[in-house]
């Protein structure tokens, strides 16, 4: 025992000297075979340098471009590289004044398989951990008061032809965002939070980073596919950006506009909200810091551009750009049930997810080499966040219509693969009935178990067939991440935010309960997160994939996120060695 | 927050009413309802109230957005209540319909969470604090700020 721990005292006293190296790809990174991606080395806290040798499988790495962006580091990049099916190691022997150093790392190329599918429609909700789908089938399907039997299913759970459990984390972090989420259903890698389709390096600029090729860029490349992009969120948000864009800081939203047009991926189809990164900033309104006007620039490019639902469904083009709104759009239910100026604004006439999905397929088809959707349901984790539970399940009700029209495209296409996940969860949970008529705010119209009764849910329809959320029985939904707040139980037909800045900067900053939801009647809930937290927060909840259609086997059990990555490459055959 | 916090911010607004001016015609009132004529994905344009109010002396009821520092030179009003900071994130997402109120000159603010009543010079028109790097479309050089 007394000559281990003399040994580990050397080797700590020697690491407090000795530059650090970093390497990415990271150790034990798995990509595919001819996917490209950005060798990058680092040293830092570097003692006078002297020498490095880099050795892929033994063989001296030429071309590394040496860079010193601080006098204590040195770097290396050589970008756009790729590597042949199989394990390799690459090694970095260093030496400055404090020593040598060795440092190797393993990655493993996955060799194409043969293709099963030729079209991929994916659908991501955002937040829509296995809890958030399970309240939507509660709601859409209620159970039969007369003996207690279900009723039916979400179109995304039935019929399936495989399923799985998913597993997320980051690069850095058990706990998720949807940048790094995405990012590595993207691109098969684990991602810092924040980052897109990128590793760290140690500059400020966020734009350059080591990238990892897109899935939706190799098969763009290598098998020359059409690609859409679909998101009922603000269209540079993470999600729909982890698709076409790279970069450090997913807040670069004018970048990530840029690069939809002018990166590797230039989606066909690009029906997303969010139009004031995308107008030149003499627009008022705009979020950009120049005058590039995508709107017009993107009809130059061939693209046709619509704005609204007719336009969308008028549309018969090859390449097609639609902004709906100038934010984010809407929730279902402030689209289809309250109509509300306050919610809506002047943007009346916004396309469901529904139709945007089956424009992009109907346009994207006309691509002989098939095509990659990806459509994301983008405002379920954007109502999680400030509790609202209705605006979130509603809007997975509206997912799963879309998903419904996939599920029979795929029937008449048996070469297409529809997979429906989440990128990340939240901790939303049902956990008993509540009498509304009771309400709002009061603990005693809470019933648990056999209290709880059946829910009314549905016994009233809006124009589409979805219920509504006001009925006389509804249930108890909450989340377990949580500020300090006011729970009232039920939903609101003008969005409030859940907590209030207290007016205090600094250290001293913090939120408290909105002063109109306590004054609507309500229960006062401690939080359970610190007082910094305005709102709830993503869980390291497992995610549902549901997989219908050619190439489903590769999705079942249980994955972690990067899997899907590979699933769906399997699924197509591609062999990003290629490029067409 | 506790009482004592919220008695603290109570005492410290009102004592900016000294700040108005003694026997000047009441302004304009105007809601946050009133800013915007129509929004397009190609932009928001303005109001016709708000045209023909520029650079008039106007009031308007809100509160103010999470603040910046703890003594305030400028702020920003919001139709509800918030808990975004527009000024602390580069990319944060407020609501289009906020408005940037400006002290006077050596006059400084305690922030407040209550509702607030401004009553200021109207400007509109894009603008850029170069401080900040916050973009402007509807501004407000206030005269008074009072407890609503």
């Amino acid at each position: 025992m007394r000559h281990a721990l003399l040994t580990a005292a050397l080797v700590l006293s020697t690491a407090a000297t000795a530059a650090q190296l970093q390497v990415y790809p990271y150790d034990g990174a798995r990509l595919l075979a001819g996917q490209h991606f950005d060798l990058r080395i680092e040293a830092e806290d570097v003692k006078d340098f002297k020498t490095a040798t880099v050795t892929l499988d033994g063989r001296t790495v030429d071309g590394l471009t040496r860079t010193t962006t601080k006098p204590t580091s040195v770097e290396w990049t050589l970008r756009t590289q790729s590597l042949t099916a199989g394990s390799h190691i690459l090694t970095v022997r260093y030496s400055d004044g404090a020593g040598d150093q060795i440092k190797s790392v393993r990655w493993n190329a996955v060799a194409p398989a043969a293709a099963k599918a030729k079209n991929v429609i994916l659908f991501i909700g955002d937040g829509m951990g296995w809890n958030t789908v399970n309240a939507a089938n509660l709601i859409a399907h209620p159970y039969n008061p007369a003996n207690g039997m279900p009723t039916g299913k979400l179109a995304m759970m039935s019929d399936l032809s495989s399923m799985a459990s998913v597993n997320t984390s980051s690069y850095d972090s058990a706990l998720a965002d949807s940048a790094n989420t995405a990012s590595s259903i993207a691109t098969g890698q684990k991602i810092q939070v924040n980052a897109l389709n990128v590793y760290p390096d140690n500059t400020a600029d966020t734009l350059d980073n080591p990238r990892v090729e897109t899935i939706s860029a190799m098969l763009r490349r290598a098998m020359g596919k059409g690609v859409g992009i679909v998101s009922s969120a603000f269209g540079v948000d993470a999600t729909p950006a982890a698709f076409a864009s790279y970069t450090r800081r997913r807040g670069d939203y004018s970048a990530i506009a840029d690069q939809y047009f002018k990166g590797d991926v230039q989606p066909d189809v690009l029906l997303i909200g969010g139009s004031r990164d995308f107008i030149p900033s003499t627009a008022p309104g705009s979020r950009r810091k120049d005058a590039t006007d995508w709107i017009e620039g993107s009809q130059k490019m061939g693209y046709t551009f619509v704005s609204n639902r007719t336009e969308l469904n008028a549309a018969n083009a090859t390449k097609l750009f639609g902004l709906f709104n100038i934010d984010n759009v809407p929730s279902y239910l402030d689209r289809a049930q309250y109509k509300s100026k306050e919610m809506l604004g002047d943007f009346t006439d916004m396309p469901y997810l529904w139709d945007s999905a089956q424009k992009a397929v109907q346009t994207l088809e006309k691509n002989p080499n098939g095509f990659f959707l990806m459509v994301e349901a983008g405002m379920v984790d954007k109502y999680e966040h400030p509790l609202d539970w209705q605006r979130a399940v509603w809007d997975v009700l509206e997912l799963d219509r879309a998903v419904a029209w996939a599920k029979e495209y795929a029937k008449t296409h048996p070469d297409t693969l529809v997979l429906v996940t989440a990128d990340h969860a939240h901790s939303l949970s049902v956990y008993g009935g509540y009498d509304a008529t009771k309400g709002p705010g009061k603990r005693e119209a809470v019933g648990v178990y056999e209290a709880a009764g059946f829910p009314t849910y549905g016994d009233k329809r809006d124009a589409n067939g979805f219920p509504l959320p006001e009925t006389d029985r509804t249930y108890a939904v909450g989340f377990a991440a949580v500020p300090d707040y006011c729970e009232t139980y039920l939903g609101r037909r003008i969005f409030l935010d859940p907590t209030v800045s207290n007016g205090q900067t600094g250290t001293a900053a913090g939120y408290v309960p909105n002063p109109k939801i306590c004054a609507e009647g309500s229960v006062q809930r401690t939080g359970n997160l610190p007082p910094t937290s305005n709102q709830g927060v993503h869980t390291a909840d497992p995610l549902p994939l549901f997989a219908f259609g050619a190439g489903a086997e590769n999705f079942s059990g249980m994955m972690d996120q990067t899997d899907i990555f590979f699933g769906v490459a399997k699924a197509l055959g591609l062999d990003a060695t290629k490029s067409k | 927050m506790n009482r004592r916090t919220v008695v603290k911010i109570l005492g410290a607004v009102p004592a900016l009413a000294a700040l108005g001016r003694a026997g000047a015609a009441a302004p304009a009132s105007l809601k946050f309802s009133e800013l915007y004529g129509r929004v397009t994905v190609r932009g928001v344009e303005y109001s016709g109230k708000i045209k023909s109010l520029a650079g008039q002396a106007v009031s308007m009821q809100g509160y103010m957005a999470p603040p910046l520092k703890p003594k305030l030179d400028f702020f920003v009003l919001t139709r509800e209540p918030m808990s975004t900071c527009p000024f602390c994130t580069t990319a944060a997402d407020w609501p289009a319909d906020i408005v940037l109120v400006i002290m006077p000159p050596g006059r400084e603010l305690d922030p407040s969470t209550r509702g607030l009543t401004v009553t200021g010079r109207l400007e509109i028109g894009v603008k850029k604090d170069d401080e900040t790097g916050f973009v402007s479309l509807v501004r407000l050089y206030a005269d008074r700020v009072d407890s609503a």
